[in-house]
């Protein structure tokens, strides 16, 4: 038991990283919650849109703000903050801005409508704030042309807004939520290989040190024992973070969880769990030097979290990279989340792309723990061999 | 105050040590070329795309081809207009095409009125759900003028064709004058290679921070023998603290050189702003390290823990894993910001990138000042008068 009660000693120390890397997934998770809302039906998209109105009280104005309220998130605003409405545009929390000019509803009554002056993200959102926007004005001003009553043309105008379309849907998924999850356990890929590669190398690296190792040369217990003890302590802790950051998931994502898709998203993550931490126990194998290992970490732990989307979406990724990524466990692992969002049926044929991710998942696993052996004997050879010449010198 | 000996022996000192060569130099180039990597493609991925969509070809849409007219023309390759990728097929290879994700949804008329089919919400199911709402509403504005002219002209003779025409041309007049006023610089991946600036200037701190361990009798033997030699304390860790500066200015301009001309990263017109921020970054980053050598009572891989979990956070809060984070903490925890100095170098970079006005670039450079000096201060005072009579 030593063996295992040394390895919960040399964890205790290096917990703050442990912490740390669980409240970076945690602060992620939580600057993605934006509704908890089942949704099966469609909603359209509504961009953010800010109105700066200087034009209050102003007829055409009203309206229209009531035509944006509706298509629109639309926020109010007179006093126009442009330091504030600037880092809103630049960071998308609005996608929008449309600047009503003083006295724009007289002048529009008058024939005379004068230019809006509109700032943009240039983005899907943006483009389509911008079509809702044209089509209000374009419609206002037919009507305008024909009808110059107000209240006329308005009520005309409301008929014609009113001009609606029937819409279906085909999938039964709450898409929303399953983003989230997707969302979510991609960026725990991150969390689970920097935890796992960080803390088992470092351990594992502490046990290979010459002295431990000498001492347990002429110590009583076997390698056999010891390597099975070391392997429990892993695994424990190895699982005890997948239980960790899937019980993080029943409380950061919602009921999503509980369906058939939570049970593979957990699966996945289990998978991934397994494989990151043979992948650390080939580096804590094969790098001598445990300052390196942090080094050696933050390259695979980000790499693999860049490369593969678990930051950036997949779809957003050039071709190019995703080709590399095709070489990294995660790159199937972020795959199964992606596919999980659009997965409608369980039946054999629609898992099949699923089960194939999970073996290759397993396949690297095996490889790396062949790899491990490969070099901890190759290892185990030289030292004996250099303890020997040591010995006779 | 310096001596060159001393300096020489620090420099090379650090420049000896491969995991701070790592961390200095090659680290940030590395996770720069990753960012470039991710984020190459991001904002191309977001602006308006052709989308494929598929119509119904059956009879209700011979009978009513103002929505084929319409799409025909919004579908035309190489057009400027051009919004969607029209496949006219029959419901059956419809319903497979949207069930392969070959089209976004698909339009049917059902009693002359159109229906939309989807399989997901999204932005590009809003598009095609708005066109086709426009072509019903502009459908229904031209059927009402006709109406009204007709029955304006009741007495005199009626040219429904010349009607019609009038009409058609009074709906496709371009009415709309908008003026875009936004700023050209709105590329907001930039925000991700500045906060690699800021993590390198913070990890400048492992320097220093080793170098204080060196000087401190509790923490080497070369602390030790320091403490007991003839030499000021203060000389010598003055030219550690020097040597950590200059190593860490070069790693920086490395990274400097690395992403504005492999990467092309914009940093804005304003050099020497830029330099200024960079020594006052690097320098906030020394003195963080310092303080952290100082502070804790602990073995020199916790204190590195301890550094790289304090930068590692600073970054992630000012949007190194996703920019919503910076502006979520700027604007609902604006003070945590203004204590992050990695926020406050991302920030400052910001400022000289986007804004015209150095208002915010001052502040931030007052404020990393302001925490530099503080830091710097409680390390001189807890390193002051250190006398061990026995260790």
């Amino acid at each position: 038991m030593i063996v295992f009660k040394t390895y919960w000693k040399i964890l205790k120390k290096n917990l703050p990283l442990v912490i740390l890397y669980t409240v970076l997934l945690i602060g992620f998770a939580a600057s993605n919650i934006k509704t908890n809302e089942k949704n099966l039906n469609f909603v359209a998209n509504k961009p953010d849109v800010l109105l700066i109105n200087d034009d209050e009280g102003g007829e055409i104005t009203d309206h229209l703000i009531g035509y944006l309220k509706e298509h629109t998130e639309l926020s109010l605003s007179t006093v126009p903050e442009e330091d504030q409405i600037n880092d809103a545009l630049f960071y998308r929390d609005i996608n929008y801005v449309i600047y009503i000019p003083k006295n724009y509803s007289h002048d529009f009554l008058e024939r005379n409508a004068p230019e809006i002056k509109v700032k943009s993200t240039g983005d899907y959102q943006a483009s389509l704030a911008e079509m809702i926007l044209s089509r209000y004005l374009n419609l206002a001003t037919i009507y305008q042309k024909t009808a110059p009553d107000p209240l006329e043309f308005m009520r005309a105008l409301d008929q014609t807004l009113a001009q609606t379309v029937e819409i279906q849907m085909t999938s039964p998924l709450d898409v929303n939520q399953l983003t989230k999850a997707t969302s979510y356990y991609n960026f725990a890929s991150y969390s689970i290989l920097a935890c796992l590669i960080f803390i088992v190398s470092l351990i594992l690296n502490h046990f290979n040190q010459q002295n431990v190792r000498k001492r347990r040369l002429i110590s009583q217990m076997s390698d056999k024992k010891h390597n099975r003890f070391l392997l429990l302590a892993n695994s424990l802790y190895a699982l005890t973070i997948w239980f960790v950051y899937v019980a993080l998931s029943f409380l950061l994502v919602g009921d999503i969880m509980f369906s058939p898709h939570g049970v593979i998203y957990i699966i996945n993550a289990l998978m991934l769990t397994l494989c990151a931490t043979s992948i650390a126990f080939f580096i804590g194998t094969l790098v001598k030097n445990p300052n390196a290992i942090s080094g050696i970490v933050n390259v695979i732990a980000l790499g693999s979290s860049f490369l593969c989307g678990a930051f950036v979406p997949m779809e957003w990724l050039p071709e190019s990279v995703l080709t590399i990524a095709h070489a990294i466990p995660t790159f199937y692992y972020i795959k199964t989340n992606e596919m999980l969002k659009t997965l409608e049926s369980f039946h054999l044929d629609a898992l099949k792309p699923f089960l194939m991710n999970q073996l290759i998942l397993l396949g690297f696993t095996v490889l790396f723990m062949i790899f491990t052996q490969i070099v901890s004997k190759r290892d185990k050879k030289n030292w004996i061999i250099h303890l020997i010449i040591g010995t006779f010198q | 105050m310096i001596k060159m000996h001393h300096f020489n022996y620090a420099l090379k000192m650090l420049l000896k040590d491969k995991m701070l060569i790592f961390w200095t130099f090659a680290f940030p180039i590395i996770l720069g070329t990753f960012f470039n990597l991710a984020f190459s493609n991001i904002e191309n991925s977001e602006k308006l795309k052709v989308i494929p969509i598929a119509l119904v070809q059956d009879e209700e849409l011979k009978t009513n081809p103002i929505f084929k007219t319409a799409f025909d023309a919004l579908s035309m390759p190489d057009s400027e207009h051009q919004l969607f990728q029209t496949h006219y097929t029959t419901e059956k290879k419809a319903k497979e095409l949207l069930a392969e994700g070959e089209i976004i949804g698909y339009l049917q008329l059902k009693n002359q009125t159109p229906s939309l089919t989807f399989n997901t919400n999204g932005i590009n199911e809003t598009i095609f759900q708005f066109v086709t709402e426009e072509i019903t509403q502009k459908s229904h504005v031209i059927h009402q003028l006709i109406e009204k002219e007709m029955s304006k002209q009741q007495t005199l003779d009626i040219n429904p064709e010349q009607i019609y025409e009038d009409v058609l041309a009074l709906v496709n007049e371009e009415q709309v004058m908008l003026t875009d006023i936004s700023s050209e610089h709105l590329s907001y991946t930039q925000i991700e290679f500045y906060t690699l600036i800021a993590m390198t200037c913070l990890y400048g701190g492992t320097l220093s921070m080793i170098a204080v361990n060196r000087i401190l009798a509790n923490m080497s033997a070369q602390g030790k023998r320091t403490a007991i030699s003839p030499t000021k304390k203060q000389t010598l860790l003055l030219s550690h603290l020097l040597a950590c500066y200059l190593v860490q200015l070069l790693g920086l301009a490395l990274l400097f050189l690395y992403t504005r001309f492999v990467l092309n990263v914009d940093y804005g017109n304003h050099i020497g702003f830029i330099l200024l921020l960079a020594l006052i970054g690097s320098f906030c980053g020394l003195s963080l390290g310092m303080a952290v050598g100082v502070l804790f009572k602990t073995t020199e891989n916790v204190k590195i823990g301890i550094l790289i979990s304090v930068t590692m956070l600073g970054c992630f809060l000012s949007g190194m894993m996703g920019i919503t984070m910076k502006y979520l903490v700027d604007t609902r925890l604006p003070l945590l910001n203004q204590l992050n100095p990695a926020s406050m170098i991302t920030d400052g970079f910001y400022s000289l990138y986007y804004y015209e006005t150095f208002e915010r670039y001052w502040a931030n450079i007052f404020h990393l000042l302001l925490v530099s000096i503080v830091l710097i201060g409680v390390s001189i005072f807890c390193l002051r008068r250190q006398k061990y009579d026995c260790i």
